[in-house]
């Protein structure tokens, strides 16, 4: 399974954060690669290139509790929990919105 | 409503003053019979704007290599004339599926960028043209918006109360749906015959004779996208999946976790596109 990540604006960087994407400079060149653990130092140069966001590894926040998108997704299947293979659809989704939150 | 009637106001969309001026443009160099590639990227080239969009599309959406492509000749190179036309649609209608249905941007991005990911795992030749095939699977919701406000309004009201699919009250309210809207209108752009196939069939995929893997693939892209609550389609339930386009996919369930996460880090990164 893929690495999760969320994009955060550059002045909420903290040191310790790991790039899930490359940082690169306005030719396109990679200034930063991407799996590099953020220093202060790093921070500080990523601060003063005109970069406004930046990809880091780690699940985004959500917008909604995790109970909240479990019952909006119960209510989205309502109608169609007994059809074929909407069981198996449904777990999958569920484990995925589960995922979201660890 | 004959469906007569609307096919024709839909093939004529040029000349319907609710249309805006974009599309009208768009749509004459669509429509054109021997448009080339290279007309197609100028045409690109020299909007900055458009440009940024389209690479922001290649680079998430539709390739899935995060920067790797950086120009738009090497896009076009890459990708071919119909996905270059394709995603040029699909950008340029971006600003007008906000306007129309509040969330339908989400939805196709996120319907383009699954579709994709499953073509790879049946190891189709072409993934980037059945995830243009899902960029575009609405588009016929837009234009019925932009030309009958009011009945698709009507629509969507009736979908709620009824807790029935739009699809279905779309069926009632124009005696046709979304869907052979957006066939037609890829006929008439001239788009490639398995393109007007998944569009046209993607709620019934399998009517589909050239393509039935391909609406396979974009049906069920839709539906794990209202599933997973990625923007708005006109109604809030997740529709049932066809059992027998769904077999032709044998995915297992880990297979559409799968397919789920990888659409979840793409989204992350594609969200900023329009």
């Amino acid at each position: 399974m893929g690495v999760t990540m969320r994009k955060i604006t550059v002045d909420k960087l903290e040191p310790g954060m790991i790039l899930a994407k490359p940082i690169t400079g306005p030719t396109g060149m990679v200034m930063l690669a991407q799996g590099t653990e953020l220093n202060e130092k790093w921070i500080e140069r990523v601060r003063d290139m005109e970069i406004a966001i930046v990809s880091i590894e780690g699940s985004p926040v959500q917008a909604i509790p995790e109970e909240e998108a479990l019952a909006e997704l119960e209510a989205r299947f309502a109608l169609v929990n007994d059809k074929p293979f909407m069981g198996l659809i449904k777990k999958a989704v569920r484990e995925h919105t589960k995922g979201l939150y660890k | 409503m004959d469906p007569k009637i609307l096919r024709h106001k839909v093939e004529n969309i040029s000349t319907l003053p609710t249309i805006p001026g974009v599309l009208k443009r768009l749509s004459t160099i669509l429509e054109k019979p021997r448009v080339t590639i290279v007309e197609i990227s100028s045409f690109i080239s020299n909007d900055p704007a458009l440009t940024t969009k389209v690479l922001k599309m290649v680079n998430s959406a539709i390739y899935g290599f995060p920067g790797r492509i950086a120009s738009v000749s090497h896009a076009t190179m890459l990708l071919g004339l119909n996905v270059i036309k394709g995603l040029l649609l699909g950008v340029s209608v971006f600003d007008l599926m906000q306007k129309t249905m509040s969330g339908l941007y989400e939805h196709s991005l996120a319907t383009a960028i699954a579709s994709r990911v499953i073509a790879q795992k049946k190891n189709l030749k072409e993934p980037e043209e059945v995830s243009v095939a899902g960029l575009l699977h609405d588009i016929g919701k837009v234009v019925l918006i932009l030309e009958f406000a009011a009945e698709y309004e009507q629509a969507m009201t009736e979908a709620a109360r009824r807790n029935i699919s739009i699809y279905e009250a779309e069926k009632k309210q124009f005696n046709a749906t979304h869907a052979d809207v957006g066939g037609w209108l890829a006929e008439k752009w001239r788009f490639p015959a398995n393109l007007i196939e998944v569009i046209a069939c993607h709620h019934q995929p399998t009517t589909a004779k050239s393509a039935p893997l391909e609406t396979a693939i974009v049906h069920l892209a839709d539906l794990l996208t209202r599933a997973r609550g990625f923007g708005f389609a006109g109604e809030k339930l997740v529709p049932e999946v066809h059992p027998v386009a769904f077999e032709l996919l044998g995915l297992s369930e880990q297979d559409i976790l799968e397919v789920l996460q990888e659409t979840e880090n793409n989204m992350a990164t594609a969200e900023d596109i329009s």
